[in-house]
């Protein structure tokens, strides 16, 4: 029994590592060639008020779009395309956790008969409360 | 314009590694850990947690296979309990509200490490969240019974 569940194991890792290659090398490589092009700037100059909030340079709203749309693969692939302190990646990771890939699971709790803005709501408040806290914690440490 | 490209692509792929040599062995532990019903094991420790959050006892299995498995799983276990009549229509909307802020952590906190974040804010954070949240709604929904008694019985 254990030999089968390592095997099954093993096919469900290489199946999410595969999945994750899917999704992570796009998005990778389309943050990469957008951080070369002038867009990039202009994105940072114009959220750069919102995202003060969370102590987090303007382009990181990529992140957080890419997670909220697609999910915290997408994410972290964004996370690794741009310059980020360790403050900064653990406010966006706090604040992926709690709200991503709002699409598909909300469709799930959808199926548990259950409003889907409430979840949404809850996760994206829960996000920008806790992005603030954190942020501003992390740029008092850092 | 080479140089980017292959900044690119290289880049990416090693990100993959690093993914995967996490990835491999963490769904190798959980594929055990479900086979050989530690959840059930951990569940029947845990029942005295039940009174906090206000949900049936029977409930804390699903909460646990969502915390540590992942959403998906979670929700599939609701929905079975659900239709056995285990738990109660006030259970599911207090484990989707605990799901909200807190599933599949052992994924999602390993991987986000990797990348550089701090694992154990981001473990404290999600946990305490989740709790206070559930303890909230669970001491409202106590207050005004009229939510328990919305029929949404073809959903489920």
């Amino acid at each position: 029994m254990l030999v089968q569940s390592i095997r099954t194991g093993i096919k469900k890792g290489v199946e999410t590592t595969w999945m994750l290659a899917k999704i992570i090398i796009p998005v990778y490589i389309f943050v990469t060639l957008l951080k070369h092009t002038p867009i990039v700037n202009w994105i940072a100059y114009v959220f750069k008020p919102l995202m003060g909030l969370f102590n987090l340079p303007g382009e990181a709203v990529i992140v957080l779009v890419l997670g909220n749309v697609l999910d915290p693969y997408a994410a972290i692939g964004a996370i690794k395309a741009i310059t980020l302190t360790q403050a900064q990646i653990t406010t966006l990771a706090v604040m992926i956790c709690f709200s991503h890939a709002l699409i598909i699971e909300t469709a799930i709790a959808k199926r548990l008969g259950i409003s889907i803005l409430m979840v949404s709501g809850v996760r994206l408040s829960l996000a920008v409360v806790f992005g603030i806290l954190v942020g501003k914690i992390g740029g008092l440490l850092w | 314009m080479v140089e980017i490209m292959k900044e690119a692509v290289f880049g990416s792929m090693k990100s993959i590694y690093s993914m995967a040599i996490i990835v491999v062995p963490l769904m190798i532990v959980l594929q055990v850990a479900k086979d050989y019903q530690v959840l059930n094991k951990a569940a029947d420790l845990l029942r005295s947690a039940s009174r906090l959050l206000g949900i049936s006892k029977t409930a804390i299995f699903p909460l646990l296979v969502g915390v540590f498995f992942g959403i998906s799983y979670g929700a599939g276990v609701i929905i079975d309990s659900s239709r056995e009549g285990s738990i109660t229509k006030k259970d599911g909307i207090l484990l989707i509200v605990f799901f909200a802020a807190c599933h599949g952590i052992i994924e999602d906190t390993l991987i986000f490490a990797m990348i550089g974040a701090n694992a154990t804010v981001l473990v404290l954070i999600r946990v305490a969240a989740a709790i206070l949240l559930t303890y909230t709604l669970s001491r409202r929904m106590d207050s005004s019974k009229a939510v328990l008694h919305k029929p949404k019985e073809e959903n489920i």
